[in-house]
């Protein structure tokens, strides 16, 4: 939005590294490309023989695709940091008030604040799920808010994703190799391990378990092996030492309680942490044609036999029409002022917005509501005539499907590609948990977009990744 | 607690790895058996496609000309032969009982199961898969072949190993250590079927005029070399290696891990530790049982033959029954 070119994240305007990142980009400097190159040629054999992976779907078939990761680290200085954390948590404590209200008293609609019909409209709100309460008011037990940094270095969240939202494996993943390909920066800086978020998400998930149940059983819900997020699934099994199950390895049987097929018979589980879809979790309530998930889920989460997170319905909140509401929902639940701005989003449904849209749609970027890993976005100065106008007709359509959102020249960071070192477009994806309390992860996944100019991160759609030092300053002095 | 679905997995994984291994073990005693046998010797390689049980397929495999470039390299018809049937056993992809199959078939039954499995487990197998995958093709040649099956072979020890000492011995390992057990027992029954058959049939139909032997000794010692057995042979037996000690060995040495009924004593102990295994112990009872008529038939190529069918139908009983008990619930 401003004239001087995208933030770089890890140099200022003058070109000389922030202070965060003087030691890594110190580093950089005098190992050459030459040995950069290396140390990312190791790296990714390191990805191969790990079997870092993820799923792409192309030409009919479902490949197990190598991560790709940039060696060169983004780098956050801790006391920012500690400011997007308050922001993250307290983002989350008034999304998690919204959903609970609007499932059951309904208060912000009452008191004007929301409008009706956006939540009667809302493709992801769950009639099925009124009345209920889960434990802590909690709904969104496990939330991925995407932040991005406009020009002028203001942080913003564009998006949060409420309902499976992916990608923390390969924050864990992301630390493993890079502690490799860089040990002498994290032998001299204080870098915030990122290892405790399995630890935090099996504790969070126990405390959702049934009254009385002291060891619960966790399993992961999957929809298998095709599913993109798969490896992040076992992933998350394996460091939690829970049990990863298909729809068909569970059963709703007894007294409404759900139980895993084993080889010794039925075995009950308490807790599940769901990495399907609403629709498809209960074919009794839902799509009846879903063979993903469990006949009698829903009786059983409703009748507080079983802990489900995120909990059915949470993808209320996860809605790009509903989210140009979150500053409100902060200030009327918790009365506070957001500590990270949304970024200024056009509501096509309301008709003086939707005029401001279609006369400038050529600056904007067009979102459909409820889409997830940047379909059906239009980017206004990139797209042909046609695209426009087909865009412009979707609109006009149904126009409680569209926002718009200014075209903002996101923030790079220094990338290696090929022989050289280059800025590319970078965002951020922090996973925040929460249930009696709250925890963020230590930076998050920052996604990279590797072609030239490119802004679309997702990693369906080509994007890299890096690994995210929170690095204290502070705590550093003593090394030097 | 083992999900029926995981535990499935598990095993298969099991047979696929053992499979793997003992296959490129077969091929590469083969190939070192016959470069110490004179040219003359009639000793093949098609028999090794008899032993996997996949006639049919090869030479279906042969008629689709899949090989075709192969054998115009090829110098004569026995180096043919041998690319033939190495290429077949070894890299073909369509032959679901390659080496290189197995080990694919291994990886993506483990590849669903990575929870239950030490990490590293999973790293030696995504490991050896990448191996195969970027190798298999060159190493039908024979001066790659020994590295490329020598690295499957010891890679598929490895994998034991770290399941031995990395992960807990409980009903997961032990269906691994079940999936083992089952294909190894299998595999020695058709070693001795179709090569040791083969063995004592050369050896009747030899008339003196036409040499003096086939070099009995160095085929017996080949047939023990590829499950592994020479030295454990040697020990036990302390004697010259004559064939119907061999086979006697290969069946009934109650503590030699490829023997059947050292086999036996592993698959009892695994099915001890699993739930209510029922009518599982009665086959592998009756596989003892018949194990004392093979061994009768030890001096008979055909009867040897025709018992080691009979020992490979109680063992497909086996695992039927393992499969209707633990693996295929709520399927």
């Amino acid at each position: 939005m401003t004239a001087g070119g995208p933030w770089d994240e890890l140099h200022d305007e003058h070109g000389h590294p922030r202070p965060a990142a003087q030691e890594v980009m110190a580093v950089v400097e005098r190992l050459g490309v030459e040995e950069l190159r290396a140390r990312q040629a190791s790296a990714t054999a390191d990805i191969l023989t790990m079997g870092i992976t993820f799923t792409v779907y192309s030409d009919g078939a479902n490949i197990d695709r190598a991560w790709p990761f940039d060696v060169i680290p983004r780098v956050i200085e801790a006391t920012e940091w500690r400011r997007i954390e308050r922001g993250l948590v307290q983002r989350l404590r008034a999304l998690n008030m919204f959903i609970d209200d609007v499932y059951n008293d309904q208060r912000i609609i009452e008191d004007g604040v929301f409008p009706a019909d956006v939540l009667a409209d809302s493709a992801n709100y769950r009639e099925e799920c009124r009345g209920v309460h889960p434990r802590f008011g909690v709904w969104a037990h496990i939330c991925g808010s995407d932040l991005v940094r406009d020009a002028d270095g203001t942080m913003y969240v564009l998006e949060d994703n409420l309902r499976v939202p992916s990608g923390v494996s390969y924050v864990l993943e992301n630390r493993a190799v890079a502690k490799r390909a860089f040990p002498e920066v994290f032998a001299r800086q204080t870098i915030a391990p990122v290892d405790a978020y399995t630890d935090e998400l099996n504790k969070l998930l126990s405390s959702l378990a049934p009254e009385g149940i002291t060891q619960p059983a966790i399993a992961v819900l999957t929809p298998g092996i095709f599913n993109s997020a798969y490896f992040e699934h076992s992933f998350l099994a394996q460091r939690m030492g829970a049990t990863l199950v298909e729809g068909n390895d569970l059963v709703v049987s007894q007294g409404d309680r759900v139980f895993m097929r084993t080889i010794d018979g039925l075995e009950p589980v308490d807790v599940i942490y769901r990495r399907i879809d609403d629709l498809s979790l209960d074919p009794e309530v839902f799509n009846p044609e879903s063979v993903l998930g469990v006949r009698g889920l829903m009786r059983s989460w409703k009748a507080g036999k079983v802990g489900i997170a995120n909990a059915p319905g949470a993808g209320v909140a996860d809605d790009k029409v509903v989210y140009a509401w979150v500053p409100d929902m902060i200030r009327f639940y918790l009365d506070e002022e957001p500590l990270i701005p949304n970024v200024p989003t056009y509501r096509c449904l309301y008709e003086d917005e939707r005029r401001f849209v279609l006369d400038n749609a050529r600056e904007l970027v067009l979102k459909p509501a409820n889409e997830s890993g940047g379909y059906g976005i239009l980017i206004g100065n990139r797209a042909t005539d046609a695209q426009l106008r087909e865009h412009v007709r979707k609109v006009e359509e149904a126009p409680r499907n569209w926002v718009a959102q200014p075209i903002l020249d996101l923030s790079t960071a220094p990338t290696l590609c090929g022989d050289h070192i280059a800025p590319r477009h970078v965002d951020l994806r922090p996973f925040i948990l929460s249930g009696e309390s709250s925890y963020v992860t230590a930076g998050g996944l920052t996604r990279v977009a590797l072609p030239q100019g490119s802004l679309v991160v997702n990693s369906s759609q080509g994007g890299g990744s890096k690994d995210t030092w929170i690095v204290d300053l502070g705590a550093s002095w003593g090394s030097y | 607690m083992l999900l029926s679905r995981v535990a499935e997995r598990i095993y298969w994984a099991a047979r696929y790895m053992e499979r793997a291994e003992d296959t490129a073990r077969i091929v590469r005693t083969h190939g070192e058996l016959l470069a110490d046998l004179p040219p003359t010797a009639r000793v093949r390689w098609e028999p090794l496609v008899m032993i996997m049980g996949s006639g049919t397929r090869y030479t279906q495999s042969q008629a689709d000309g899949r090989q075709q470039q192969s054998q115009t390299h090829a110098a004569d018809g026995h180096a043919a032969e041998e690319l033939g049937v190495v290429t077949f056993l070894v890299t073909d992809r369509v032959n679901p009982g390659s080496v290189a199959s197995c080990v694919f078939a291994a990886r993506e039954n483990l590849r669903t199961t990575r929870d239950t499995l030490p990490r590293e487990a999973w790293i030696v197998l995504n490991d050896v898969s990448l191996y195969v995958g970027s190798e298999a093709e060159r190493s039908a040649d024979r001066r790659r072949r020994d590295r490329f099956l020598s690295r499957v072979i010891a890679d598929s020890r490895r994998l034991d190993g770290v399941l031995d000492t990395a992960m807990t011995h409980d009903e997961a390992y032990v269906m691994w250590r079940l999936g083992r057990a089952i294909e190894r027992a299998d595999m020695t029954t058709r070693v001795l079927g179709v090569r040791a058959a083969a063995v004592l049939e050369l050896r009747a139909a030899t008339s003196p005029v036409e040499g003096v032997d086939d070099h009995d000794e160095v085929q017996w010692m080949g047939v023990l070399r590829s499950l592994s057995g020479l030295q454990a042979y040697q020990r036990a037996v302390r004697g010259p290696i004559e064939g119907p000690k061999v086979v006697e060995f290969l069946l009934q040495h109650p503590r030699f891990p490829r023997a059947v009924r050292g086999l036996l004593r592993e698959m009892r102990m695994a099915l001890a530790e699993l739930p209510d295994p029922g009518t599982a112990f009665d086959a592998v009872d009756r596989i003892d049982t018949q194990l004392h008529d093979a061994v009768a038939a030890s001096a008979d190529g055909a009867a040897l033959d025709a018992a080691m069918d009979a020992l490979q139908v109680t063992i497909g009983d086996l695992d039927e029954r393992i499969s209707a008990r633990y693996l295929r619930l709520g399927q």
